[in-house]
């Protein structure tokens, strides 16, 4: 594979182990063109997490090891590189849960991003202008102790201070986590904005099927470390399946995907089953 | 009049001693903040680092020479510390970390009496440990020079690191990993980098605290043990806390003054050794997390 290759991220067939007995990930496969936003969708425990920690490198930390199958971001195969190294490679994961650093104030945390980066404090303050610019809200609070702001503005903290290591993919997981509707729209048009202002492919794991899809541009369904159906986000959204197991519109109780799919072997054109 | 005088004296001697106290609770401080353990090495870097400097003394190095090589040398152990300590440990809880610092003692005890033996040194710094006589002269005090200089150079010490953390970019980023290891590195802040930096200051001040109490009491392995003095001060200061560290020591350095020389005589003496912990375990009782430690900060 080579840099000029249409996606920024392509995982094939991976296989990940925490503490080398429990497997996480089984079979994932799944692609990020560069621009584009990716949803990465699936319950509690299906593998969404582990999936971006695999990719970001964060996994060692966690005692996981990717087993099989290799993942490849611009172009460099991503075994063997350590979180900075990423960071330095412009791959930047904003973790599950905000973690804002609690004591430092929201501007400190915004400029420990960019802590990979050499520069100056005239160029930091360019940075952090263009980044409220943004996150209009996080100028008012940049005084504030951030870890007595509101979940919603940590949340605006986290993907800020990614921004300012310039990041040209995030790993997004599950930013709409504990927040009030009208705060995840907000955290979801910020996120949209960066993606066509600045161009930031991003992969995005989320448990709220319905907003990830409506602002991504492709999506996947994970369930117990497989990949169990992909498609383009507008073709998952009219799914009849996505929208009874995932979406809650079904008349019918709470299924799981694969029994689903035995039934039905009937497939919609654009969707791909594994 | 002489009588409060006295107490004066005894309140002023206690605080400057204090600061002694808070040079040795300030290297527990600097690791603490940076990784959350209590550094049971601490003890053995004091007298590591006093040590060696002594004995970079006696094979002819002049003071300001011996001084930086020292400091070279604890940069050294740093070194080595992150690679093969702390390093191989990464993720491992803070209890495994808290029982490599104590064998981290023991190796650095040995290998500093195995380099220069194990002797009693004397070390002069050219501050003599009795009073100043202009002192005597305008206030009727008795205040050591040796106990002045410390609380100069601890004051010095407890800004400059100050003025670090708060304003450069490694500052920053020793606090950022202070909050979170974890989310530190994903936005690619080195956490070696910064073990490494910790240590290494950590090191300076236990060199630093070395030199003023191997001055006035020898540089010797009883050094280990008097650095255990810092854990009340840390108690009652604040583990997290670097001017809970000055705080606490100035309160462990006056308060055992203060109880000695008025409430030691109806226990027979010598309670300065343990009246300390005595006021530690009321701290515990009272305000767990210090005078200044960090509170934690936990949204509901």
């Amino acid at each position: 594979m080579n840099a000029n290759s249409d996606n920024i991220l392509e995982i094939d067939r991976i296989e990940v182990l925490y503490d080398n007995v429990i497997a996480a990930l089984h079979d994932v496969s799944l692609n990020v063109p560069r621009g584009k936003i990716v949803a990465l969708l699936g319950g509690n425990g299906a593998g969404k997490s582990t999936t971006l920690k695999a990719i970001s490198t964060m996994l060692a930390a966690e005692r996981g090891v990717v087993t099989k199958g290799s993942i490849t971001y611009d172009g460099i195969p991503v075994r063997g590189q350590n979180p900075a190294e990423m960071v330095g490679l412009g791959m930047v994961q904003v973790l599950e849960g905000r973690r804002c650093f609690g004591h430092l104030t929201v501007e400190e945390n915004i400029i420990a991003g960019a802590f990979s980066r050499k520069l100056s404090k005239a160029d930091i303050r360019d940075e952090l202008d263009k980044i409220y610019g943004y996150f209009r809200r996080l100028r008012e609070r940049r005084k504030s102790q951030a870890g007595f702001t509101s979940g919603g503005e940590q949340q605006m903290v986290a993907v800020a201070r990614a921004m300012m290591a310039k990041p040209k993919m995030l790993l997004l997981d599950e930013p709409s986590m504990g927040l009030a509707p009208q705060l995840v729209a907000e955290i979801f048009n910020i996120v949209k904005e960066l993606n066509q202002k600045e161009g930031v492919s991003i992969l995005l794991a989320e448990q709220n099927t319905n907003i990830a899809l409506r602002n991504a541009d492709y999506g996947y369904i994970i369930e117990t470390g497989h990949v169990m159906l992909h498609g383009t986000a507008k073709s998952l959204l009219s799914d009849e399946k996505v929208k009874d197991l995932y979406l809650g519109i079904s008349k019918e109780g709470r299924k799981n995907f694969r029994d689903v799919l035995r039934k039905e072997s009937a497939v919609h054109p654009d969707l791909h089953h594994e | 009049m002489t009588e409060f005088l006295f107490f004066l004296e005894v309140v002023v001697a206690g605080l400057l001693a204090g600061t002694m106290y808070s040079l040795v609770a300030l290297g527990f401080v600097l690791i603490y903040k940076a990784s959350s353990t209590f550094n049971f090495a601490q003890g053995a870097m004091v007298f590591f680092a006093v040590l060696a400097f002594v004995g970079f003394m006696e094979l002819g190095l002049p003071f300001v020479v011996a001084f930086f090589v020292t400091i070279l040398l604890m940069g050294l152990v740093g070194f080595c510390t992150e690679r093969l300590v702390l390093n191989p440990l990464m993720n491992q809880s803070e209890d495994t970390l808290l029982m490599a610092t104590i064998g981290l003692g023991f190796v650095l005890e040995g290998l500093a009496q195995a380099a220069w033996g194990v002797e009693v040194r004397r070390l002069d710094l050219g501050i003599g440990d009795f009073p100043i006589p202009w002192i005597i002269d305008t206030t009727g005090l008795f205040i050591s020079a040796l106990d002045l200089t410390a609380g100069l150079v601890a004051a010095i010490l407890i800004v400059g690191l100050a003025l670090i953390f708060k304003y450069t970019k490694m500052g920053l980023g020793l606090r950022a990993v202070a909050d979170d290891p974890g989310a530190a590195s994903s936005i690619g802040i080195p956490l070696g980098n910064i073990m490494l930096l910790v240590w290494t200051a950590a090191g300076i001040v236990a060199l630093v605290a070395g030199m003023m109490w191997g001055a006035r009491a020898g540089v010797q392995f009883a050094l280990v043990d008097l650095a255990l003095k810092a854990l009340p001060v840390l108690i009652i200061g604040g583990f997290s806390s670097i001017p809970g560290a000055i705080v606490g020591g100035l309160i462990i350095g006056a308060s055992e003054k203060v109880l000695e020389v008025y409430v030691g005589p109806y226990f027979g003496g010598a309670i300065e050794g343990w009246a300390p912990y005595v006021l530690a375990i009321f701290f515990l009782l009272w305000r767990p997390e210090g005078l200044f430690g960090e509170k934690i900060i936990r949204r509901v």
